[in-house]
């Protein structure tokens, strides 16, 4: 059984990251039938490539949404430098190791108030505003983030949608 | 006294801020992106100093019109929540955010998890 999904991938560039979050939403949308959903897919897309694309260092990046079965899957991927790859794993590991997501992006925001560099939201708010889980897939310099939810209703639309 | 906050009129996004008496009318529309942080930034940087300025006692926060907000602008407004949550209480502001939730989903979390942050500080409105 094949099912919705769309890929993308472009030159990093944060002005069309605006233009796949609202593709996303309608997208979606239209093929799970349920706006909350589709608004918390769009939120967490948006954020995952707006970090792809700021920490990109060569001229790709790109994301994949697919449903299968009941499970959704947000995946972006980017090249990176050591540094941040060591980084990124280092905030996802200690994020993952609160298991309440609510509290961990209080913490965070508690964190953040008197920073002035970058936020350091984005991945505790998708977790906690859109309810997903974060991991992560490292090869050498590759960055692949995913972050999946679970459908709470079977898809509608499916073969309209593809 | 009135307020004097320039007005923003970026590619994305757009604010303006008015004040009657004590109370300050901030407007928000368009995109809170990557792409308007650095011009929400400036506009947020002197909205509070005026708000003070001026004794405000309330500060209505319109984002009825604002489509999305990411991380980046969303720690804006908390940077600004933490500045007022540390004024003396007599300095301190009410901050009352209209929100349009059912047009714009992503306001319901987000608006209560900044309630949340300056619980005393915040309510939320929505139409």
């Amino acid at each position: 059984m094949e099912y919705p999904f769309f890929h993308v991938s472009f030159a990093p560039n944060v002005k069309l990251v605006s233009t796949v979050r609202r593709f996303t939403a309608e997208f979606y949308e239209r093929v799970l039938v349920d706006q909350e959903v589709s608004e918390k897919v769009a939120l967490a897309t948006h954020e995952l490539l707006e970090n792809a694309v700021a920490y990109s260092v060569d001229g790709e990046t790109g994301v994949r949404i697919e449903v299968v079965e009941d499970l959704l899957t947000i995946k972006t991927w980017n090249r990176a430098t050591p540094d941040r790859v060591q980084a990124l794993k280092a905030v996802i590991d200690q994020m993952n190791e609160e298991k309440d997501a609510d509290k961990y992006y209080q913490n965070m925001l508690e964190k953040t108030a008197y920073r002035t560099d970058g936020s350091g939201l984005g991945l505790a708010r998708i977790r906690a505003e859109a309810d997903m889980r974060i991991s992560y897939a490292i090869e050498t310099d590759r960055v692949c983030i995913e972050a999946t939810t679970s459908l709470n209703r079977p898809l509608h639309g499916r073969k309209g949608a593809q | 006294m009135t307020i004097e906050v320039p007005k923003l009129s970026g590619s994305v996004i757009s604010a303006d801020a008015t004040s009657e008496e004590s109370i300050v009318r901030a407007r928000f529309s368009g995109t809170a992106d990557l792409e308007a942080k650095d011009d929400l930034q400036l506009f947020v940087s002197k909205l509070h100093p005026e708000s003070v300025r001026i004794s405000a006692k309330e500060v209505i926060v319109d984002f009825r019109e604002l489509e999305f907000m990411n991380s980046s602008c969303f720690k804006i407004f908390v940077n600004w929540l933490a500045q007022v949550r540390d004024l003396d209480a007599s300095k301190q502001y009410k901050i009352l955010i209209l929100s349009n939730p059912t047009q714009h989903l992503w306001q319901r979390r987000s608006l209560a998890a900044l309630a949340c942050f300056a619980v005393d500080l915040v309510k939320i409105e929505s139409t």
